[in-house]
């Protein structure tokens, strides 16, 4: 078989024909294997059926056989051959030891149309026959009841089956539906013969009111199912799809060329909504509320008249200035006294005193400076004063 | 968009009658004589309420000859010398205000808050006598209102003119106003306010700062000398019941208050609701109610997948549209070039999966004013009015990207009109294609 390069469209169909062999088989079948899984294999049943026909009553040898279908690999063909062979489609032109001329079986053949024409509608024609040759036998005045039951219970069965499998289409995805669609025309054909054989078999036979009442429910289910495929399918052919069918081309020149008047008419005859916002009361109120008011221009802060030097920052300022500020301190509280009493310089303010205390240590830690602190071992206690306890000490000049 | 509208408009307005056989011999008769003679030869026959409840809700409020009723299920608005406008209600006393209670989004209004504050200044004019009905008012010059709208936000530049200006205009469109000859009028919606409602319009009109009248008198005075209409409309509401009483009257008051809920959300929702979401919706019987509703609004329930809206019924819309169309020759024309931009092009180059007529695919507007037939001038008054109704839909993005989009009215399509636009944009496109011979031969087969 010359190698070709497998496209997806090729793999599908070919796989839709194999899914057909398979459920057609799957009655007769003995495992799940024994049906075959390359369409190829099929080819070759058919190129075979094709030169024995050709052949006439010349019949085939092994060679011709062989000659026919050199296009494929000898191990294939020579496992398609045993197995035609065992089955029955290929045999012996007599059945002799070491015979060598074979024939085809009739039936394979006119077996082989069938699956065909049952691939290109999913079996609808032949429904249509088997409707009409059940219709014929039906009227036939030596058909008896049993007869007519058992046909009637079989058509159930089939409508039944076809109507499951087309409930399962409508649910499944939309791809598998549009390719399946075809098996869907001319249901409702179907269905009419099928009400009609229905109504023939009641009137001649009224006891089988209860299988026919199987078959009604059968077929009412079927056309229901198929409608309702049907339906899914328009659906899906949508309302904006076919736009895809004109290339875009088309469209721009349309846009660019065309006339007000030509423009215009393509929506002649619908009908559009005019504008009509609702203005409620509160949502008018609302906005009236929400309007943007003037801003007012917006007053800068006071700013002081002196000219602001920015943050002084005392701890990374030069060591002097530290210096000079404590001195200061220490001058300040002396005033102009060699030695002070500390109870005389703190105030009553613990806050305040806290931070003289604080910096008067710092003095006293400075030996750069010329103040010194000292302690006495006196406490004098006033809880009516604040602070309500008090060290004595003093700060003395040095130098 | 042709607004039922004094004026020029009004020769092409629709005139109704009721029913055939509702028609009492005398006002029949009236009908006959005080017609404009294009509105006689279009009453050559009676018109179903439904086809005229598809006129008012395509072009407006309908404009009734003289002593003519309004037909069932609208409002007439009747004016001094019998003539009159026919609105449609809604059942039960319920305004569309009512979809915000279901928490869904109405039809996006364009600038809003600016329409709305334009109509309170309208209101604060034209509302005069706060003991009657805001209708019909009396008519002032539009100087008067743009004043009272400055006053209100507090702005004099031209940049607020124009838009107030053009807020003025949409209203006028959409018949909350009627502005002709720089005059205004409150127009026939503002009829449809509920009258528990009227307090709140008075506490509003009340707190609406007074225009500053020295600039007032010089324009008003040259206004009112050639601007006013000779006759005051005058006005008078009378009716306006909604008729759809014997269908909900089986029901239990909270089924009763489903069934109308469901039926504004499904009437004036932008998009399709939830089925989940409405107990009228998710029951087969109330559902089949619903349809009945809409059926004699000449509309019909359309489903997209779980979601529901409504939209014009095929029958009733195909009868409809044998009088004029209710939109422009322009505005159609952009139309069509927006779905061959938006819909036809991505479909062709297999960019857009889902089968609807709405798009992610914007139309570029350069698209649209430098590779077309239409002049620009055209085009954009034309954007401005689908844009306004819902047909269009802007998509902004950066300075000079952006375009538009069908809008969201054509959720609103019924599958049979989906279709029939198809068809006529492939007849129109490509009239000598294999394609477009199959959908005449399938038509003429038909």
């Amino acid at each position: 078989m010359p190698e070709q390069p497998l496209t997806l469209d090729a793999a599908l169909s070919e796989e839709a024909v194999l899914s057909t062999y398979r459920r057609m088989f799957a009655a007769l079948a003995r495992d799940s294997g024994a049906v075959v899984d390359d369409p190829a294999l099929v080819d070759i049943a058919e190129t075979l059926f094709g030169a024995f026909a050709e052949a006439g009553e010349e019949w085939l040898t092994h060679e011709q056989m062989r000659h026919v279908c050199r296009a494929y690999p000898a191990d294939q063909f020579d496992n398609r051959l045993r197995v035609l062979k065992g089955l029955g489609a290929v045999r012996e032109v007599f059945p002799k030891p070491h015979q060598l001329r074979y024939r085809a079986s009739f039936t394979s053949v006119v077996g082989l149309m069938f699956i065909r024409r049952m691939m290109d509608d999913g079996g609808q024609s032949e429904m249509h026959r088997l409707l009409a040759l059940e219709d014929l036998n039906v009227a036939d005045p030596r058909t008896t009841m049993e007869e007519a039951r058992q046909s009637a219970a079989n058509l159930a069965r089939a409508f039944r089956l076809w109507a499951l499998e087309l409930i399962t289409l409508t649910t499944g995805t939309i791809e598998e539906l549009r390719e399946q669609a075809p098996k869907l025309w001319g249901t409702e054909e179907i269905a009419r013969r099928a009400q009609s054989l229905h109504g023939t078999i009641l009137t001649r036979w009224p006891d089988l009111d209860r299988t026919c009442t199987d078959l009604r429910a059968a077929i009412y289910s079927y056309s229901d199912a198929s409608r309702r495929a049907a339906g899914r399918l328009a659906d899906s052919a949508g309302t904006t799809r076919n736009l895809t069918l004109l290339p875009t081309e088309t469209w721009r020149t349309f846009s660019q060329t065309a006339s007000r008047e030509r423009l215009a008419a393509v929506l002649d005859g619908f009908v559009f909504d005019a504008p009509a916002p609702w203005h409620d009361p509160a949502a008018i109120a609302r906005a009236v509320d929400e309007a943007p008011r003037p801003v007012p221009a917006q007053p800068t802060p006071p700013r002081s008249d002196l000219p602001d030097p920015g943050p002084a920052d005392s701890l990374d300022g030069p060591a002097d200035a530290v210096v000079q500020r404590l001195t200061e301190v220490a001058e300040s509280l002396l005033a102009g006294a060699a030695r002070i009493r500390l109870s005389d310089a703190v105030g009553a303010d613990w806050s305040s005193v806290r931070r003289l205390l604080a910096d008067l240590t710092s003095i006293d830690l400075r030996p750069e400076l010329p103040y010194r602190l000292t302690w006495s071992d006196e406490l004098s206690v006033d809880p009516d004063r604040e602070p309500a306890w008090l060290s004595h000490g003093f700060l003395e000049r040095t130098s | 968009m042709p607004p039922a509208v004094e004026g020029s408009a009004s020769a092409s307005q629709p005139m109704v009658a009721r029913q055939a056989g509702t028609v009492p011999p005398a006002m029949a008769e009236a009908e006959r004589t005080s017609a404009a003679p294009q509105a006689v030869t279009r009453l050559g026959r009676e018109v179903p309420a439904a086809v005229a409840h598809v006129w008012a809700r395509s072009g407006g409020p309908l404009r009734l000859g003289a002593g003519a009723p309004a037909p069932v299920g609208m409002v007439r608005l009747t004016h001094n010398d019998t003539t009159g406008l026919a609105v449609p209600v809604w059942p039960d006393g319920v305004t569309p205000s009512l979809l915000e209670e279901h928490q869904v989004a109405p039809m996006p209004v364009e600038r809003a808050g600016e329409a709305r504050r334009v109509l309170a200044a309208c209101l604060k004019c034209c509302w005069t006598d706060l003991a009657a009905d805001p209708w019909p008012g009396v008519a002032v010059p539009a100087e008067q209102v743009l004043d009272t709208y400055r006053a209100l936000i507090g702005r004099s530049d031209d940049l607020m003119r124009n838009w107030a200006v053009g807020a003025l205009r949409r209203l006028h469109d959409s018949s909350w106003i009627v502005l002709s000859d720089g005059v205004v009028r409150l127009g026939p919606r503002c009829a449809l306010w509920p009258v528990e409602s009227f307090a709140q319009l008075k506490e509003l009109v009340r707190r609406l700062p007074e225009p500053e009248r020295d600039e007032l008198t010089v324009v008003a005075d040259e206004d009112l000398v050639t601007g006013t209409p000779a006759a005051e409309p005058g006005g008078l509401v009378e009716g306006g019941e909604a008729e759809f009483d014997d269908l909900l009257s089986s029901y239990d008051e909270r089924r009763r208050a489903e069934l109308v809920g469901a039926y504004m959300v499904l009437e004036h929702a932008a998009e399709p609701v939830q089925e989940a979401r409405f107990a009228a919706l998710r029951d087969p019987a109330m559902r089949h109610t619903l349809g009945e509703m809409l059926g004699r609004r000449g509309r019909t329930l359309i489903q997209q997948h779980e979601r529901w809206t409504s939209g014009y019924d095929d029958a009733t819309a195909a009868e409809a549209a044998r009088g004029e169309g209710g939109l422009g020759e322009s505005e159609r024309a952009v139309l069509t070039l927006v779905l061959v931009h938006s819909v036809a092009i991505p479909r062709a180059e297999g960019a857009l999966p889902e089968d609807t007529w709405l798009s992610p695919f914007p139309t570029p507007v350069d698209e649209l004013r430098r590779h077309t037939q239409l002049p620009i001038g055209e085009l954009e008054s034309a954007l401005r009015a689908l844009r306004h109704a819902g047909l269009l839909g802007q998509v902004k993005a950066g300075e000079e990207a952006g375009g538009y989009v069908p809008g969201p009215q054509f959720h609103r399509l019924t599958p049979a009109a989906r279709r029939r636009l198809q068809e006529e944009l492939i007849l129109a496109a490509g009239p000598h294609t294999p394609l477009a011979g199959a959908v005449r031969a399938r038509r003429s087969a038909s």
